[in-house]
């Protein structure tokens, strides 16, 4: 290395070290620090959370990815997991009858090979873990009641003769395995050719259960998803469970929103902060220029300082995340199932990288074109450079758009937010300039007319300084004042008594014995609803071909039998959207909206389900918007009761059971062998696990937003501050005393503080509004109190500053503050 | 150095400024030029132009042989930086950086090995040896000038711009800078060029050019050195 650039090194080295010291970039980087520690925060959280809950939703279907068939598997598929190094296991499912002596029950046999399951435990009676040996069975509970028979002793399926080894207290994948509705046998799969059961007709459905490595699992994914064949599907614990799909966007939802509000912050402070240090770096570059320094030289220093800033607040922001994270969760600890596996550096890097971006994006700009500065400035003080501010903030928001991207990795959610940010801040110069303007008109006379004057003086300046600390302002306020009410609306979606089992195959006559069992317990009669399975066939008189669909969901729904009930039930998560109340005398449908969308069925449209050999056709009532959070039963499709009643038809209920009580399925089983009571407790289980780490997660971020909004805040009244010194000692050097600067200062920031407060608080309580209804889809109140309050605050906030200025004031004689 | 026809026009709202007046002079190496005059003048303006800091409207400016007018603001800025050295009325120390961190900058830009040694030698031919790591903040202004002497000394520079480096220090501490800037001139074998409105200061130069109204008006030489210009 040639002694130039080392000394080149050294010099910028240095003068990073000592401005750091003066404390030159104390609030650029504070801002930055924020932004990569908010950054870095969220996504270790999201990366941990989402890390357990895929975790815990392999266990939900005992593998990390399921493809499902309804023949045999091709070998391609398994050879496809081979090339990954993915652990496979084949399993095949089947109704057939299983007896023992003179009982006889139909079961759902389960066919699987010694791994099993690949993901999670079985649970067995006697505490033992082991799927079945060839010529073992397992059974459940409700097998062995309805068959009488003990562990030990032989039953009979099919052809085979198996001994029972024990009892199946729990299967990992049970509440995934929707199609298990009857009571359970579990053998092994090389039992299977000999038992004569997979003859023509038998409807079997094959699963390829495979686990391994995330990125092995993503690139089998990749790999497989096209060479699908008919009747072949990738199953997904998430879909399956869309209650437990909702909790998990609705939390990604909440953190990005948030995240993305600390990041937009947290950019505004940069840019402001930004500003700031390139004005006082004019003397120091025409001296640099004067002493011979080249533009680029100058423009090598300012970058490599730039980078300089970025590491250093990469390292601080990242330990601070580190830290916050873990302090959180250690926090929590007690309230989760589990410990989170651990987060990996990615969040990190990226958070480090958009620092980056953001501050040369924020500052490159203002500090490259310091490099113009003529060195003439070191005998003209009076002489600068303009700025390029255009170019800032072109790229300023060009490095925003880019985050907001990244963060929403959604263009839609980024340009709306983006948008909105941008049209929020003009509305506000716009809005902030009339009221100025308003204000002139005025005859003010004395401390308040001099106060307006310097206000107005630089009125770019203070338009910019209204509309940060309206931003920083309207931060707060979404953060701290809305989020407890968003996060309690959340909440109160998942009652604490939700339902934590489901019972299906009641038949109509079973209802007043299943509601005398609950009276017997001294529990109230859970409500019944009708369940129909129908498979769509026609839509607008064509065939419904899964073909038509692109997306893979549309798909697999369009081929799906669904399960229709009749008679509207409107609940508040259950609600119609669009559309008249179906007439229970009048033939018609009612759709959930969002598969509406998905199948591109519309008002209007009539289709047909055939149900058990009848072609039923209505044409579409209304739309309906589903909380599938509130597990309860709900319906894709519901008809009219005119339409439906005369069908065969079973009946289905939820219900929630504490865990005292939990004898009383056993005992319903006993009494109605037909019933299937699915356990759901485990999937309640994850949600409020996702609600609590989300919940927990947003305060942090809510934290670091608050802590974003004060660094805005700090930066837009440091703007002008060295200034304004200038001037309070220009003033009293002429003889004006303390108190009257006084005076003209609060006047002037209790002003700028109450109209950024009005502004701010009316914005954030219209903000929160959309927020909670558009996109998150939770009720919501306007409060007319915020915007009173802000104003409040933000006169409070603004107020702090004069103070901190007349405390240097009275310590600083005229003539130092001059020399400054 | 010399200066050939030099003049300087600015535009001041819509009107033409002429701040400085065809001004020819040259100053052989080693010798000193005092630029006197009133407030308003054109002495600093002079400086610049001759610094290379501004460029003149007509004319040019040949500095250890380089025509100034020829190159560009990087250009000037190498040639500031190869052989000029600076010292102003404000001082213009980096506030961030220490004394003995001031003087080692301009070794540092132009590439030199050891910076920190010499700027530690020159810090004490200054008598600051004591007050290495200070800030300017913490220094007096006498001693925040010969921080600035020891800077604009230490590269070695063939010429020194002076803007009156005594203007902002009483009359007994500007007298201890001025008697180290001559001394170190003297020692150094540089071409100083002072500006200042202090006649006493003047009279240590061996050149001496007046100014009024951005016109020379008086351009005086050592006795020695007019019989050899008339000579030649």
């Amino acid at each position: 290395m040639s002694a130039g650039i080392l000394s080149q090194l050294r010099l910028t080295a240095r003068l990073f070290r000592r401005s750091l010291a003066a404390g030159e970039y104390k609030t650029l980087l504070l801002a930055l620090i924020i932004a990569i520690a908010a950054l870095t925060a969220v996504g270790m959280l999201t990366e941990r959370v989402e890390r357990q809950l895929l975790g815990q939703a392999s266990e939900l279907q005992a593998a990390d990815a399921v493809l499902s068939s309804d023949h045999p598997i091709p070998p391609k598929f398994a050879s496809l997991a081979a090339q990954q190094r993915l652990a496979s296991a084949e399993m095949a499912i089947f109704p057939s009858m299983v007896s023992f002596g003179q009982e006889a029950s139909l079961a759902s046999v389960k066919a699987v090979g010694a791994a099993y399951p690949l993901r999670g435990q079985l649970s067995l009676q006697s505490g033992a873990t082991q799927a079945p040996q060839p010529g073992e069975a397992l059974i459940d509970a409700r097998l062995r009641d309805v068959l009488q028979i003990q562990v030990g002793q032989q039953l009979k399926v099919g052809q085979l003769q198996l001994t029972v080894r024990d009892i199946i207290t729990r299967e990992p994948d049970a509440a995934f395995d929707f199609s298990s509705l009857q009571a359970r046998l579990m053998i092994n799969a090389a039992d299977l050719p000999a038992s004569g059961l997979l003859g023509f007709g038998s409807r079997v459905k094959y699963r390829l259960l495979l686990a391994g490595e995330p990125a092995a699992v993503n690139a089998w994914l990749a790999a497989a998803q096209p060479q699908l064949g008919r009747g072949e599907a990738i199953e997904n614990a998430r879909e399956s469970r869309p209650e437990l799909k909702e909790a998990i966007e609705r939390a990604e939802r909440f953190l990005r929103l948030a995240s993305l509000l600390a990041g937009v912050l947290a950019a505004v402070a940069i840019v402001l902060a930004a500003r700031r240090f390139a004005l006082r770096h004019f003397d120091t570059v025409a001296l640099l220029r004067t002493l011979g320094a080249s533009q680029r030289r100058v423009r090598a220093l300012m970058l490599a300082q730039m980078l300089l800033l970025a590491g250093v607040a990469a390292l601080a922001g990242g330990a601070l995340a580190w830290l916050a994270q873990a302090g959180l969760l250690w926090l929590i600890a007690a309230q989760l199932p589990a410990p989170l596996p651990p987060a990996s550096l990615w969040p990190w890097l990226w958070a480090s990288a958009l620092g980056l971006v953001l501050l040369l994006g924020a500052a490159g700009p203002v500090l490259l074109s310091l490099a113009r500065t003529p060195p003439l400035r070191v005998l003209r003080r009076e002489l600068t450079v303009d700025v390029h501010w255009f170019w800032q903030y072109a790229l300023t928001l060009l490095a925003m758009m880019g985050i907001l991207l990244q963060i929403a990795k959604d263009i839609k959610l980024a340009v709306i937010v983006g948008g909105g940010m941008l049209g929020a801040l003009l509305l506000l110069a716009a809005l902030g300039w009339l009221l100025l303007q308003a204000l002139q008109r005025w005859r003010w006379q004395g401390s308040a007319r001099l106060a307006l004057r310097q206000m107005l003086r630089q009125p770019g300046l203070l338009l910019a300084q209204l509309a940060a600390l309206t931003l920083g302002l309207c931060g707060l306020w979404l953060l701290t004042v809305v989020q407890s009410d968003l996060l309690q609306a959340w909440r109160a979606q998942v009652p604490p008594e939700a339902p934590n089992h489901f019972v299906i195959n009641l038949q109509p006559e079973q209802i007043a014995t299943f509601n005398a069992q609950f009276a017997a317990a001294g529990l109230p009669a859970p409500k019944v609803q009708p369940m129909i399975r129908g498979r769509w066939t026609l839509h607008n008189q064509q065939p419904v071909q899964p073909q038509q669909y692109s997306e893979p969901r549309a798909q697999r729904l369009s081929e799906r039998e669904f399960n229709l009930s009749w008679g509207e039930d409107e609940r508040a998560d259950n609600q119609r959207v669009q559309g008249p109340p179906l007439n229970a005398a009048v033939p018609g449908w009612s759709v959930e909206q969002e598969l509406a969308v998905l199948l591109g069925i519309k008002i209007g449209d009539q289709l047909t389900f055939d149900i058990a050999g009848t072609a039923v056709t209505a044409p579409v009532i209304n739309l309906r918007a589903v909380n599938w959070g509130s597990f309860r039963a709900n319906f894709f499709v519901v008809g009219s009761e005119q339409l439906l009643r005369d069908l065969p038809s079973s009946r289905i209920s939820s219900f929630y059971l504490p865990p005292a009580q939990r004898t009383l399925v056993p005992q319903l089983v006993r009494g109605m062998p037909n019933l299937t009571i699915i356990d759901v407790g485990q999937v309640l289980a994850q949600v409020e696990t996702v609600i609590t780490l989300a919940s927990s997660a947003l305060r942090l971020v809510f934290v670091m937003c608050v802590l974003a909004g004060l660094t805005v805040l700090l930066a837009a009244l440091e703007t002008n501050d060295s200034e304004r010194r200038r001037e309070a000692a220009l003033m009293r050097a002429l003889g004006a005393s303390t108190a009257r600067i006084a005076r003209i200062w609060w006047l002037e920031s209790l002003l700028l503080g109450a109209l950024a407060g009005l502004l701010a608080g009316t914005l954030a309580a219209l903000g929160a509004w959309y927020v909670a209804t558009a996109v998150l889809k939770l009720p919501w109140v306007f409060n007319v109190w915020l915007p009173l309050a802000s104003i409040v605050a933000g006169m409070a906030l603004s107020g702090l500053t004069v103070w901190r200025r007349l405390w240097a004031l009275a310590r600083t004689s005229p003539v130092l503050m001059l020399r400054e | 150095m010399q200066a050939r026809q030099l003049g300087k026009t600015v535009s001041s709202e819509g009107e033409k400024l002429t701040i400085l007046h065809e001004i020819s002079f040259s100053v052989p190496t080693g010798a000193s030029l005092a630029v006197v005059g009133r407030s308003g003048s054109g002495k600093s303006s002079l400086l610049a132009l001759l610094a290379g800091l501004d460029t003149p409207s007509v004319g040019e400016v040949i500095l250890a042989g380089a025509a100034l007018q020829t190159l560009d603001e990087d250009g000037r800025a190498a040639v500031r930086g190869r052989c000029a050295g600076f010292v102003f009325q404000s001082f213009q120390l980096l506030p961030e950086l220490t004394a003995l961190e001031n003087v080692m900058l301009p070794l540092e830009l132009a590439g030199v090995r050891g910076a920190e040694a010499q700027a530690l030698q020159w810090l004490e031919r200054v008598e600051l040896g004591h007050r290495l790591h200070h800030l300017p903040r913490q220094l007096s202004g006498g001693e925040q000038q010969r921080v600035a002497l020891a800077r604009a000394f230490a590269p070695g520079p063939q010429i020194l711009f002076a803007d009156e480096p005594t203007g902002s220090l009483d009359s007994a501490t500007g007298a201890v800078v001025a008697d180290l800037l001559f001394a170190l001139n003297r020692e150094m074998g540089t071409t100083l060029v002072l500006v200042t409105h202090d006649d006493t200061l003047a009279q240590r130069c061996s050149h001496q050019l007046r100014l009024q109204a951005g016109q020379m008006i008086d351009w005086q030489v050592p006795a020695q050195t007019a019989a050899l210009e008339q000579a030649a």
